[in-house]
């Protein structure tokens, strides 16, 4: 299943208002490593249905939001919790790395 | 019992060029084929921009050419799973594969075409910094270095042309080079046009030893091989183009050969050490790693693939499953001695009213069948009963000798028939 895209308000929405526990990617199309991790995070999200949020950011199409949280690079995976900023994992990850940041997140 | 949805004929590990190649000839020879992937399908050629030099296409995508291989392994009936090999067990005729979501599969025969990474130096703060400033993509994070200073660490065509890619954003781009001054490894056109290039410096004789920063990249501590003076250099990114590995490393304990740096070596029909286990494209060693030749060798290998499996298939049911007794002759053509012991063995055989049944090994293309029975020398004769050696004959005695001993060792041996 294809992650949710977010634009600035629907982040705003989501990260900040409901304070929903949830990852973001930052990816852009022109980037292969991007995808690699996408279709990590696709085969995951299942599993945590209704736990766990699921969403991706195109960062050409929001400049802003990369800015705001002074990115140098994509993929990365921000993770938020209760409207908070959780860290960030870059570049190439494996699943097991995302669940153990996840399951950190949800014990806390 | 044999879980027939899980074994194979031919099982294919990578989805670049070759692994894809591979699959099609080996869908459209009639084997049950699967192809095991662990990212996209493509591999390094899916992350290319623009491929001119694959023929029949003038300038295509790499997404979209690989997309081309993919429908056409499809249209062959080939299986896919999008998984990662993490184990092999190479060492029975049955070879098996274990997966990372804990899958275990089995083929007649194995095809590696993992392809290669990057390569990562392992020095202090690259992976720390990963994403932070320290990148390896340029098509991807250049213009997160816009008006900055960026140092890019290697020589060869990939280097020179992502730097002044970067340079296209950056306030700078320092390139960092192990050689004397003037010595690039990439081609001569791209090198000229980055020595000239306005936004470009090069430091020479020189490699990267730490790169430094808290929270993102600050700057890089540049060492000098030839006087060993360490500097530091401001910069806000650092990208790392200093070639590439195989990823064989999962292959470590397969009892495969590689070479000091991973590559797997191969003869001309991609065969490697082992006995139905082939490799091909960037993870054997070669001369040239293109889409073209990885192409090439994903038809060699499963072609290969298929005569050894069709040859397997055949010496099971003729002598594996005979019910009589059979004389494994190995021969060679060009050999008189072995042509001679071969009529004077069906001679006998005939006078014994046939009651052993002779299958002749031609050692010129049976390979594997000699090696798997240590034969050093032609003619030779193992006899088999049901696939079990029995004993081997001397080829050097007299027909009478010869006879005698096939006469008596049938009834000491017999317990029906």
């Amino acid at each position: 299943m294809s992650l949710q895209q977010l634009n600035a308000n629907k982040f705003e929405e989501i990260i900040y208002d409901s304070g929903e526990s949830c990852l973001v990617i930052f990816s852009r199309k022109s980037c292969h490593i991007c995808k690699q991790v996408v279709s990590v995070l696709e085969e995951l999200q299942p599993n945590y249905e209704g736990k766990f949020g699921f969403y991706y950011v195109d960062i050409e199409d929001n400049v802003s939001l990369f800015q705001r949280f002074s990115l140098k690079g994509v993929p990365q995976i921000l993770y938020f919790n209760d409207g908070e900023f959780y860290g960030k994992q870059a570049g190439i990850v494996e699943e097991e790395q995302v669940e153990g940041k996840i399951s950190n997140i949800l014990e806390a | 019992m044999e879980d027939t949805n899980r074994s194979y004929d031919l099982i294919v590990i990578g989805g670049g060029p070759a692994g894809l190649s591979a699959a099609i000839y080996g869908g459209r020879a009639k084997l049950k084929t699967l192809l095991i992937n662990k990212g996209t399908l493509g591999g390094m050629v899916d992350t290319t921009r623009e491929i001119v030099n694959y023929p029949g296409y003038i300038n295509v995508s790499g997404p979209d050419l690989m997309s081309d291989f993919k429908k056409h392994a499809e249209s062959f009936g080939v299986e896919f799973l999008k998984d990662e090999v993490v184990s092999t067990d190479f060492a029975q005729d049955i070879k098996k594969v274990t997966t990372k979501k804990k899958k275990a599969f089995s083929a007649k025969a194995i095809i590696i075409a993992v392809g290669s990474e990057p390569r990562l130096l392992n020095i202090p703060g690259e992976k720390e910094l990963r994403g932070n400033g320290v990148a390896y993509c340029a098509t991807c994070d250049a213009d997160f270095f816009t008006g900055e200073d960026v140092v890019v660490i290697g020589s060869g065509d990939q280097a020179i042309e992502e730097g002044m890619y970067i340079a296209k954003f950056a306030r700078k781009v320092t390139v960092i080079v192990l050689h004397d001054e003037g010595i690039l490894d990439c081609n001569k056109v791209s090198g000229e046009c980055a020595l000239n290039h306005e936004k470009m410096e090069f430091i020479w004789n020189s490699t990267i030893e730490e790169v430094l920063g808290e929270e993102s990249v600050q700057a890089v501590k540049i060492k000098n091989i030839k006087a060993g003076k360490s500097t530091e250099l401001a910069c806000q990114g650092v990208f790392f183009f200093v070639g590439m590995v195989p990823s064989t490393r999962f292959l470590k304990e397969s009892g495969l050969e590689m070479d000091k740096r991973g590559y797997i070596p191969v003869n001309e029909l991609m065969e490697t050490n082992l006995e139905g286990v082939y490799a091909v494209g960037d993870n054997r060693t070669k001369y040239l790693r293109q889409v073209v030749t990885a192409a090439g060798d994903g038809a060699t290998a499963a072609v290969a693939a298929e005569r050894y499996i069709e040859e397997q298939n055949a010496f099971n049911t003729t002598v594996l499953q005979s019910g009589k007794k059979v004389l494994l002759l190995f021969f060679n053509a060009l050999d008189n001695e072995s042509l001679e012991f071969s009529t004077l063995l069906e001679e006998v055989n005939l006078e014994l009213s046939e009651s052993y049944k002779v299958v002749k090994v031609d050692m010129a293309t049976k390979k594997n069948l000699a090696h798997k029975y240590k034969i050093e020398k032609v003619p030779s004769v193992v006899l088999l009963d049901k696939g079990l050696e029995i004993t081997r004959l001397d080829c050097s005695i007299s027909k009478e000798k010869l006879k005698a001993i096939l006469g008596t060792l049938p009834k000491n041996r017999r317990d029906k028939n």
